[in-house]
């Protein structure tokens, strides 16, 4: 059975939901193209049932997410369209790629970096689909601090740790002892109450150094930071502060892992 | 992602497959993503919908779906694990509550059972132009509720 076009419109619920048989699917999607109106209210009826998506949220078994990260560092991402800032995942990646190339084995570093990446990406999207891809910071600090980011992901002894952490959520490290260095990034941490913030630290014989503050998470993922001056005998840890940050540890950490070797 | 997979496809080994298809899309497209045109959120988990959907659509219909369909509600129950998920599922599921009972059902068969508009519309014995507009009327009402909320 062939719809009638002005019949077209009342199928926007049922595409949103993806209930729209195969004859009438592409029927409606070149009126979609056409209809601004329709695209725009397409978008919300989307927001809706990603929320169904989320009520249904779960953790895939690990060895499947392992299975995609090795399948992905294998896999070129496709180059942005040109349009706003392309997310940090892809930023990283785009400036690896375009990078002249270092001296060493360079295929085996950039398949390092990749599989790095991907680890923190699919991880948080497998999960939950929540990914933080807008560039919600400035450009030119945000350039600069993925460039010290990507430095440690491309260290030749770059490894990866993930962490569930005590009060939910997870986090995922990857360090290098070579450039005395780590980047954090957490998945699904429990959002705070104002006034309060995440705040990260090496802890170990020299004393506890703050590496600052989270950034406010972005579709529940927080954006990496990098704590630089890692000693071999140092502990990374998470704990509750007050927004400003503190200068020691108010708080028992919600999270407390030891970096030795 | 994996939970909406799960819930519509139901056999473990499947979702699998189609998680790791879906996940590498995902990645492969990631730079092409554009923040103007929705959320992350709802970018991938529509990927993530469609192919679930176009994998029990492949699949031989009749006697196992009836069965998934009768489970589903069940599943529902089970699925939500991490706290974020949790929350957001009190969330959603009162404001399922706050649908008509034809919009709610209506819904949920489509999104979680996987079913066509045709097909909900032969299950719940109601014409098909009324489910149409009933699944428009729902997610809109949805998509209110869920943003009062917030």
């Amino acid at each position: 059975m062939r719809l009638r076009r002005p019949e077209l419109h009342t199928l926007a619920g049922a595409y949103a939901l993806d209930a729209v048989p195969e004859a009438d699917r592409a029927r409606f999607e070149r009126h979609l193209a056409r209809c601004r109106a329709c695209a725009r209210e397409q978008r919300e009826l989307r927001e809706a049932t990603a929320r169904l998506a989320g009520a249904v949220a779960a953790d895939p078994p690990a060895e499947l997410v392992e299975r995609v990260i090795a399948a992905a560092a294998q896999t070129r991402q496709l180059p942005p369209a040109t349009g706003p800032a392309p997310a940090w995942p892809a930023r990283l990646i785009h400036q690896v790629w375009n990078a002249r190339r270092p001296p060493g084995p360079w295929r085996a570093r950039r398949r390092r970096l990749a599989l790095a990446l991907a680890a923190v990406f699919l991880a948080a999207a497998a999960a939950s689909g929540a990914i933080a891809l807008t560039a919600e910071h400035n450009l030119g600090a945000a350039q600069q601090s993925d460039h010290a980011i990507a430095e440690v992901l491309n260290a030749p002894d770059a490894v990866m740790l993930t962490s569930r952490v005590k009060a939910g959520g997870a986090a995922t490290i990857v360090m290098s002892h070579r450039d005395h260095a780590l980047v954090f990034t957490t998945a699904g941490l429990p959002p705070l109450p104002g006034g309060r913030g995440y705040q990260l630290w090496l802890m170990g014989p020299h004393g506890d150094r703050s590496a600052g503050l989270l950034p406010a998470p972005h579709n529940g993922m927080t954006s990496p930071v990098i704590a630089t001056g890692l000693a071999a005998a140092d502990s990374v840890a998470l704990t509750v502060e007050p927004a400003a940050g503190s200068g020691h540890p108010t708080s028992s950490p919600i999270l407390m892992l030891s970096l030795t070797a | 992602m994996f939970g909406v997979v799960r819930t519509v496809v139901r056999d473990p080994s499947q979702a699998e497959e189609v998680l790791q298809e879906v996940l590498l899309e995902v990645w492969r497209g990631a730079s092409r993503f554009k923040p103007g045109r929705g959320s992350a959120l709802a970018w991938m988990t529509t990927i993530a919908h469609r192919r679930a959907i176009d994998r029990v659509r492949a699949e031989n219909r009749s006697a196992e779906r009836q069965l998934r369909a009768a489970r589903h509600a069940v599943a529902y129950d089970e699925v939500a694990e991490t706290v974020e998920a949790r929350l957001d599922r009190e969330r959603v599921r009162r404001c399922l509550g706050s649908l008509t009972r034809l919009q709610c059902e209506s819904v949920t068969l489509a999104y979680y059972g996987g079913y066509t508009f045709r097909e909900v519309a032969a299950l719940l014995g109601v014409p098909e132009g009324t489910v149409k507009t009933r699944m428009r009327d729902g997610l809109i009402r949805l998509r209110d509720c869920l943003g009062a909320d917030q």
